[in-house]
């Protein structure tokens, strides 16, 4: 299986901040989802994938090419719905077709103007009118315009209604059928990933906690819950983070097997959701407090 | 890379129906200004605008999203802000020509000379500062201006003489083509600072 993206021991620093030795490969013809709370380096690390920030250190390749000397080509083949709108506020989407369709060799007017169609989008009325909705919708129709081979999405999801986030789910599945493109999208709402990802990569203070399938992290992860007296040194060891209350405790594991055959009928398992990972995760430094 | 000039135009059309009507008033009512005041507002006017709109930092995530290298979005600035200041003034001589207004070439040289030291001066310390303090660096230019003018007329009284004896001494040609020498010199430094700025910009 191809890696698009690849990223080796990339850091970078900011005042308040780091990104800290990043390893991270995303997989040709699969979705991606790339989760982590506010902060924990999502934007940046994005940020470093389109050359808008240059790394520290380590090494940055996109289809297998350094940025150096080898931007343009990259970029002509990359599409980016970014969280924020990036287009001239003030310009009609006519306009702005005008000004992104010449950069692109592959631009092809025939889609754009299908996708305008299907996603029902204005061409003469100025973006700043636009929902967050039609705004993701139009950044979204420029993307698959020039017939772009991997697709960065910056929580495109972020903002939307439900019923235009599930619509939008199902234009992404829809794009990814034939095979040929890569997806990679940030978000807050795990939901959305668990209905189309195949890989999950999570982020968390500047660090990559894991980068695995969906299928894997299911398996691994689990929610355990019983009795407090089960706990000791041994067992908290299998856990992320433990929560005891009167009742017993409840704790995140990423080693699902080993508590099963540990402690057995002892314990519930539950399998724990993306969110559930994330909660739990991000009170790890308690970790067996 | 004309694409990226060609956008200049693009992303202010609504400014550009007002360029001409601008200059006319200058030509109508500006009788007593110098014709080379009103070629320096006319080459301004295009540029700086378009510049004004790339202020934005999410104009320049856009620009570096597209398959262009910061090296080609900094040239068409430069490139783009000669061509169309050369249109502006070849419009601007036209307006002077239908209006009978006065002009000479020396006005146009001079006019053409004073604004692209402008841009020379202006776009490094526009990459350079963040967006948002551009205004504030206009006022701190201005005061500068207002407060230094007073020392450098002294400066000048006291050095004038000479310097006018050199200049006249010098031949016309010999003092054009050294201001010309001069400017291009100017504003290759200039690309070349902005150049070096941009690239270690981050957005």
């Amino acid at each position: 299986m191809k890696n698009i993206v690849e990223f080796k021991n990339v850091t970078k620093c900011f005042k308040d901040f780091s990104l800290e030795n990043i390893n991270l490969q995303i997989k040709q013809g699969y979705v991606t989802g790339f989760v982590g709370a506010n902060g924990a380096g999502k934007s940046t690390t994005m940020k470093l994938m389109m050359n808008l920030l240059q790394a520290d250190t380590g090494e940055v390749k996109i289809f297998g090419m350094d940025y150096a000397g080898n931007e343009k080509e990259i970029k002509e083949r990359m599409g980016f719905v970014y969280d924020s709108n990036v287009f001239y506020e003030s310009l009609n989407l006519k306009d702005i077709r005008r000004i992104i369709a010449p950069a692109y060799k592959n631009w092809d007017d025939k889609t754009f103007y299908n996708y305008i169609k299907i996603f029902e989008l204005p061409l003469n009325k100025a973006i700043k009118t636009f929902s967050k909705g039609m705004q993701m919708k139009a950044s979204l129709a420029m993307a698959l315009s020039h017939d772009a081979e991997f697709i960065m999405m910056d929580e495109p999801t972020a903002g939307l209604d439900p019923v235009f986030r599930r619509e939008l789910l199902d234009i992404l599945q829809e794009i990814m059928e034939d095979g040929r493109r890569t997806l990679f999208f940030s978000t807050h709402i795990t939901s959305d990933l668990e209905r189309i990802a195949d890989y999950i990569t999570f982020i968390q203070k500047g660090k990559i906690l894991f980068n695995d399938s969906m299928q894997n992290v299911q398996d691994r992860y689990a929610l355990v819950k019983g009795s407090i007296d089960l706990l000791n040194q041994d067992t908290e060891k299998l856990f992320i983070k433990t929560e005891r209350s009167s009742y017993g405790f409840q704790a995140l594991t990423n080693d699902a097997a080993e508590v099963k055959i540990l402690l057995g009928d002892r314990v519930v398992v539950e399998e724990a959701t993306l969110e559930d990972i994330m909660f739990y995760a991000k009170g790890a430094k308690h970790q067996n407090v | 890379m004309i694409n990226l000039i060609r956008r200049d135009l693009i992303i202010q059309k609504f400014q550009l129906y007002l360029f001409i009507p601008c200059i006319l008033f200058f030509i109508i009512f500006g009788s007593h200004l110098s014709a080379f005041f009103i070629i320096v507002f006319a080459g301004f006017f295009i540029p700086i605008n378009a510049y004004s709109y790339d202020e934005k930092a999410e104009t320049n995530i856009l620009l570096n999203s597209l398959p262009y290298t910061r090296t080609q979005i900094i040239a068409s600035r430069y490139i783009g802000a000669i061509f169309y200041m050369a249109v502006s003034i070849g419009i601007t001589i036209v307006l002077f020509s239908l209006f009978n207004r006065a002009f000479t070439w020396t006005d146009i040289a001079i006019g053409a000379g004073i604004t692209l030291a402008m841009f020379a001066f202006a776009f490094p310390l526009f990459y350079l500062l963040k967006p948002g303090y551009i205004g504030t660096a206009i006022v701190i230019g201005f005061i500068l201006l207002v407060i230094l003018s007073q020392p450098a007329i002294t400066f000048l009284g006291e050095y004038l003489t000479p310097i006018v004896q050199f200049f006249a001494s010098a031949s016309t040609t010999i003092l054009y083509l050294s201001s010309a020498g001069i400017l291009i010199v100017l504003y290759a430094a200039s690309w070349l600072i902005s150049q070096m700025i941009y690239q270690r910009k981050a957005f």
